[in-house]
C-alpha cells in the first residue's frame, strides 16, 4: 500500500518535471516556420557558445527557430545519439561540428536521407557528399597571420620554433603550413621547426625549456593551438622569460585572454566562432530557398594583442562563455 | 568400539597465540557428544580443525580407524561430516532452498543440465520435505533468508547441516540465539539425527541442555582435553567444576 | 548426501515441541545480531498450506520483490510522457530503432557488468577495453587485407577483438580473486593500462579502413526491418538474463555476492567464479568493442570515455545491489533504457542541453532512492 503511494507520487513528480522543463522551451510544431537544430562538438566549450551565439542572433534575423544541443564530451560515441534524436525531431536543416572524420557518417547520412540540410560547421567528414557546404576558419591564412603578428612583435628578427599537437590533424597542419610559408618571407628570423606535444600543456612546457636551453636567444614561439598556448606560456613563465619571449598562440578563450592581458602571451589568432555560427545559418537557409551554396566557406581570423584587446571591433571576437 | 572420528595431540597456533595445546578429541558412531569448555578453551578451533576448516600445526586426524588430512571443508563433506557454524555461513539474499543446496545444487537432466540450467522445482521441494522434518516454519519458503528471523536463519543452516551429513554433524552453540521452542525442537532434531545413526558434536555452554541430550562429554580446557564424562552420571557441578580446572582428576569415562 | 540422490533422510517427521530442558544461559559474542531476533521466534501454525502451493501468489510476492518493477513504470511513464508532448516524432519505427541501436552497445557491456557487480565487484575498464578490443580487432583486419576483405580475415579480426577483451577480464578477475586488490583499484588500473596500449599500438590515430562488409551488415544493416546491433544486443541479454536466473553459474554469482565466505564453506570455488565472471564482462567488452567498430568504421580511441560509468549507472537503475547478491539483466535492460530515453526525448523536445544532464542525474537518484524505500517496505513486511 504504501509503496503504491509513493510510486504513485514520484511519477507524478516525474511527469510534472518534464511538463516543467519543457515549458522553458518555446515549442511550436504547428508554426510554419523552420526549424534548425546546432550540434555543438562538446556543449560548455567557449568555442562552441560564441558559435551558437551567431547562429541564434542570425536566426532571429532570419525568422526561422534554432535549437542548440550537444554532448557531454568530444566523443562520436555520445554525439551519435544525439545526432539520430535530431533525426527524429526531422528539423529542416541541421548545423553540425562532427567529432570524427568517419564515425558520423552513416548518422550525418540518416540525417539527410531523412530531408534534412546539413552544413558542417568548424570540422568536418571525409566524406563531402552529405554536406550542403562546410564552414570552417581557414587555418592557413590563421597561421600566415600568426607569422606576421609574432615577427612584427619581434620587431622582424630573431629566432622562432613552433609547437603543435601531432602531425596528421588537418587543422593544426593547416595553421603549421601558413606559418612556415609566412615566416620564410621574413629574411631577418630564423625558423627553428616545429615540435610536437600531443596536447599536452605538460609536454609543451618542457619543450619550450628545453629549446630555451639549446637556444638561449630564442625569440618567439607559435603555438597551434589552446594546449599548445597554455603550456608554452608555463614553460615560459618557468624560465623568467616572460616577455622576452614573444608568444602567439591560436584561439581566445577566456583563459587565453587573461594571460595576454597578464602578460605570459603576446598574441592571440582569434577564429571567429560567431561568425561561423551566423554563416552557417544563413547557409541553412540559403540551401532550404534552393539557392545556390558554395561547397565550402573559409572565415578569416583576426590577430588579438594586448594593444588591440579591448577594441570592439577586436573584442568581439573573443570566445564566450554565455551569449 | 572403534572412534567414528578422533583427533590426537592437536596443535594449533595463531601467532603467538596457542589455541590447542595437544586437544583430543573423540566422536564415537552413532552418539552426541557435547564438547564444553570456557571461552577460549579452543572449542571453535577444534571444531575448525576437524571440520577442515582449519589445518592443524602438529597431530593427527583419525576417521573410521585411518588417518585422514582435512585440507578444506569440502574434504570433511566428502566424508560426511558438516558444520553448523557460529557465524551462518548463509548467503542472506538467496531464499533457503538455494542456501541448502549451495554449492551442490541440482541440474536438470539431459542436455539443459549439461548447460548448467538448476532443477529449481526439484531443489524446492527436497528443501520444503527437508525444514518439514526438522520442524522448521518459514512462511515464505521463496523468501531471502536475510528476511527471515535470527532464528529461522539458525533453523535453515542447521537443516542444511543435517540434509548432508551421513556421519557427523558439528554444531557450534546451535541454540544460542533461539527462543524457548525453538530450541527445546533444535534438541529434539539433535536427538532424532542421532536415531537415525549420524553422530552429532555439541558445542554449548548451557550445561543443562548438554546433559539433557548428550550421551557423553568432553572437556576442553586450555586447549587440552581434561575430562570426559558419560552424561548420565554427571551432574553440572562437576562439569563446571573440570572446566573451570577446579576439578582436574574427574575421568568419569 | 541423502538430499542428492534420495529422499530418505536423517530426521522422521516434524519437531513436536518437547521444550523442556532449557534454561537459557545467554551466548558470549558473536551472537549479538542473531539474539535480537530472538523475540520473534515465537511457534508459527503449523501452516496447512499444500505443497502445491499457490502458484499466482508466489508469483505475485517474486513480482513485488523484483527490483525492477518500480523502474520499469518509471520507463513507461516517460515513454508515455514524450509520446503524449511529441506524438509525431518520438514514438516512430524510425526513432525507436535509432534509440535501440544507440542502447546496444551500452547493454552489452551492461549485462557483464550485471554479472560483476552482483558479486559485489566492479569494472571501470570496460569503455578502455572496448576500445583495446576494437583496435585488435581492427588491426588484424587491416593488417591481413583491406577494405574489400572477404569475411575470413574479418571473422579472424572478430575472434582477436573478443579474445583481447577476454583476456583484459581474465586479468582484472585474476588480480581481484587472487591477489586480492580491490576491484576498484585493478580496473582504474586496467582502464588506463587498456587505452594506452590501444594508443600505443595506433599512435593515437584511429584505425580506418574497417572492411565494409562488416559496416554494411552488423555495422548498419537490418534483419526484417530491425538493425543487427540490436539482434545482437537482444539475444546477449536474453542469454545473460537466462544464464543468471537458471543456471548454476548463475546462481553461484549470487551466492558469492551475498556471501563470499559462506560460498567458500559451501565448496564453491570462489577465485575460480570471480575469474570467469570478468572475463565474461571483458568478452562481452571486446563484443561491444567489434559493434562499436561496425557501426562507426573507425576505432573511435578518444572515445567511449562514458561507457563504464553508463553500464554502471543502468545497472544501479535497473535495481542490482553495489553490494552483491541482489540484481537482475531485466532490471539493467530497464536502466540502459531510461538515461537512453529521457536524453532522447529531451533533444526531440528542443530542451537545453545542460537540462539534459540534469534530467538524467536526477531520474538515476531517484529512482535508486524509491527502490531502497520499497526495498525496505517489504523487508519490514
Amino acid at each position: 500500500m504504501k509503496m503504491r503511494r509513493t510510486t504513485y507520487a514520484a511519477a507524478v513528480t516525474a511527469l510534472s518535471a518534464i511538463a516543467a522543463i519543457t515549458g522553458c522551451s518555446d515549442d511550436s510544431d504547428s508554426g510554419g516556420g523552420r526549424k534548425i537544430t546546432f550540434i555543438q562538438g562538446v556543449k560548455g566549450d567557449e568555442f562552441y557558445i560564441s558559435m551558437a551565439c551567431g547562429a541564434q542572433d542570425k536566426a532571429k534575423e532570419l525568422g526561422v527557430k534554432l535549437d542548440v544541443t550537444g554532448a557531454d564530451k568530444w566523443d562520436a560515441s555520445l554525439q551519435t545519439p544525439v545526432v539520430n534524436a535530431v533525426a527524429a525531431k526531422g528539423p529542416d536543416a541541421v548545423l553540425i561540428a562532427p567529432t570524427d572524420t568517419a564515425a558520423l557518417r552513416q548518422p550525418e547520412q540518416q540525417l539527410k536521407s531523412r530531408g534534412a540540410k546539413v552544413i558542417e560547421v568548424d570540422t568536418k567528414l571525409d566524406d563531402d557528399s552529405i554536406r550542403e557546404t562546410s564552414i570552417s576558419s581557414d587555418n592557413e591564412q590563421g597561421g600566415a597571420l600568426a607569422a606576421r603578428t609574432l615577427a612584427q612583435l619581434m620587431g622582424d628578427k630573431g629566432k622562432v620554433s613552433a609547437i603543435s599537437v601531432k602531425p596528421g590533424i588537418s587543422t593544426t597542419d593547416a595553421r603549421l603550413k601558413g606559418f612556415e610559408t609566412e615566416i620564410k618571407k621574413h629574411p631577418g628570423i630564423t625558423y627553428l621547426g616545429v615540435q610536437y606535444n600531443d596536447d599536452d600543456p605538460a609536454k609543451a612546457a618542457s619543450i619550450v625549456s628545453s629549446t630555451l636551453a639549446a637556444n638561449p636567444d630564442l625569440g618567439g614561439i607559435f603555438a597551434a593551438n589552446v594546449f599548445s598556448g597554455e603550456g608554452a606560456a608555463t614553460g615560459i613563465e618557468q624560465t623568467n622569460k616572460t616577455g622576452q619571449l614573444k608568444l602567439v598562440a591560436f584561439d581566445a578563450t577566456p583563459k587565453q585572454v587573461e594571460a595576454l592581458r597578464r602578460g605570459s602571451i603576446q598574441g592571440l589568432i582569434a577564429q571567429k566562432p560567431y561568425d561561423i555560427g551566423a554563416k552557417g545559418v544563413e547557409q541553412a537557409v540559403a540551401a532550404l530557398d534552393k539557392k545556390q551554396v558554395p561547397k565550402s566557406i573559409a572565415t578569416d581570423l583576426v590577430a588579438v594583442t594586448k594593444d588591440n584587446v579591448d577594441q570592439p571591433d577586436v573584442s568581439k571576437y573573443l570566445y564566450k562563455g554565455a551569449c | 568400539m572403534q572412534p567414528l572420528l578422533e583427533g590426537r595431540g592437536l596443535v594449533k597456533r595463531f601467532g603467538q597465540v596457542q589455541a590447542l595445546r595437544g586437544a583430543d578429541f573423540t566422536v564415537f558412531p552413532g552418539e552426541v557428544v557435547a564438547l564444553i569448555g570456557d571461552n577460549g578453551a579452543g572449542k571453535s578451533t577444534l571444531t575448525k580443525v576437524l571440520a577442515g576448516a582449519a589445518r592443524p600445526d602438529e597431530g593427527g586426524i583419525l576417521f573410521e580407524g585411518a588417518p585422514v588430512t582435512l585440507e578444506r571443508p569440502t574434504d570433511a563433506q566428502r566424508l560426511g561430516i558438516e558444520t553448523v557454524y557460529q557465524d551462518l555461513a548463509l548467503a542472506p539474499d538467496l531464499d533457503g532452498a538455494a542456501n541448502l543446496f549451495l554449492g551442490r545444487e541440482l541440474l536438470r537432466r539431459g542436455l539443459a543440465g549439461r548447460l548448467g540450467v538448476l532443477d529449481k522445482a526439484a531443489m524446492r521441494r527436497r528443501a520444503v520435505d527437508a525444514f518439514a522434518r526438522l520442524g522448521v516454519e518459514l512462511q515464505d519458503i521463496d523468501a531471502p533468508i536475510g528476511t527471515l528471523s535470527g532464528g529461522q536463519r539458525q533453523s535453515v543452516a542447521i537443516a542444511r547441516a543435517v540434509a548432508w551429513a551421513d556421519k557427523v554433524v558439528f554444531m557450534d552453540e546451535p541454540t544460542a540465539a533461539l527462543g524457548v521452542l525453538q530450541r527445546g525442537r533444535v534438541l529434539d532434531v539433535v536427538r532424532k539425527v542421532r536415531d537415525a545413526g549420524t553422530s552429532v558434536v555439541l558445542i554449548s555452554h548451557n550445561m543443562p541442555e548438554v546433559l539433557s541430550v548428550a550421551d557423553r562429554v568432553e572437556v576442553l580446557r586450555l586447549g587440552q582435553r581434561v575430562a570426559t564424562f558419560t552424561a548420565a552420571d554427571t551432574s553440572v557441578e562437576e562439569l563446571v567444576g573440570a572446566m573451570t580446572g577446579a576439578l582436574d582428576e574427574g575421568r568419569a569415562a | 548426501m541423502s538430499l542428492g540422490e534420495t529422499t530418505t533422510d536423517t530426521g522422521p517427521g516434524p519437531g513436536d515441541d518437547a521444550a523442556a530442558t532449557t534454561t537459557s544461559t545467554a551466548k558470549s559474542a558473536g551472537e549479538a545480531a542473531s539474539s535480537a531476533d530472538v523475540k520473534d521466534e515465537t511457534v508459527t501454525a503449523p501452516d496447512p498450506r499444500p505443497d502445491l502451493s499457490d502458484t499466482a501468489r508466489r508469483l505475485a510476492r517474486r513480482l513485488v520483490r523484483t527490483n525492477s518493477a518500480w523502474t520499469f513504470l518509471v520507463l513507461l511513464v516517460l515513454m508515455t510522457a514524450f509520446s503524449i508532448m511529441k506524438p509525431a516524432h518520438f514514438p516512430t519505427t524510425f526513432n525507436l530503432r535509432n534509440v535501440a541501436t544507440d542502447a546496444a552497445v551500452l547493454l552489452i557491456i551492461g549485462v557483464g557488468m550485471t554479472y560483476v557487480v552482483i558479486t559485489a565487484g566492479i569494472d571501470l575498464s570496460v569503455g578502455s577495453v572496448l576500445v583495446f578490443s576494437g583496435v585488435v580487432a581492427a588491426k588484424t583486419m587491416t593488417g591481413i587485407s583491406d577494405v574489400d576483405a572477404g569475411w575470413g580475415p574479418i571473422l579472424l579480426g572478430l575472434l582477436a577483438g573478443l579474445a583481447a577483451g577476454a583476456a583484459w577480464g581474465a586479468l582484472n578477475g585474476f588480480l581481484v580473486a587472487k591477489a586480492k586488490v580491490p576491484a576498484l583499484i585493478v580496473t582504474l588500473g586496467s582502464l588506463g593500462m587498456a587505452l594506452g596500449l590501444a594508443q600505443v599500438m595506433t599512435e593515437g590515430q584511429d584505425v580506418r579502413g574497417v572492411p565494409t562488409r562488416l559496416s554494411d551488415t552488423i555495422g548498419n544493416g537490418r534483419v526484417l526491418g530491425v538493425p543487427w546491433l540490436v539482434v545482437i544486443a537482444l539475444l546477449v541479454t536474453v542469454l545473460g538474463a537466462l544464464a543468471l536466473a537458471t543456471t548454476r553459474f548463475g546462481r553461484r554469482t549470487y551466492a558469492i555476492g551475498s556471501n563470499a565466505e559462506a560460498a567458500r564453506r559451501a565448496g564453491i570455488p570462489v577465485e575460480l567464479h570471480l575469474i570467469k565472471v570478468y572475463a565474461l564482462c571483458g568478452l562481452l567488452a571486446g563484443l561491444a568493442g567489434i559493434l562499436s567498430l561496425a557501426r562507426f568504421t573507425t576505432t573511435t580511441i578518444g572515445g567511449h570515455t562514458n561507457d563504464s560509468l553508463g553500464a554502471i549507472a543502468a545497472v544501479v537503475l535497473g535495481g542490482t545491489s553495489l553490494f552483491g547478491g541482489v540484481g537482475t539483466i531485466v532490471g539493467t535492460l530497464i536502466g540502459v533504457f531510461i538515461p537512453a530515453i529521457l536524453q532522447n526525448g529531451f533533444i526531440i523536445l528542443g530542451v537545453q542541453p545542460y537540462w539534459q544532464s540534469v534530467a538524467v542525474g536526477g531520474v538515476l537518484i531517484a529512482a535508486v532512492y524509491a527502490d531502497q524505500l520499497r526495498r525496505r517496505a517489504t523487508q519490514r513486511a
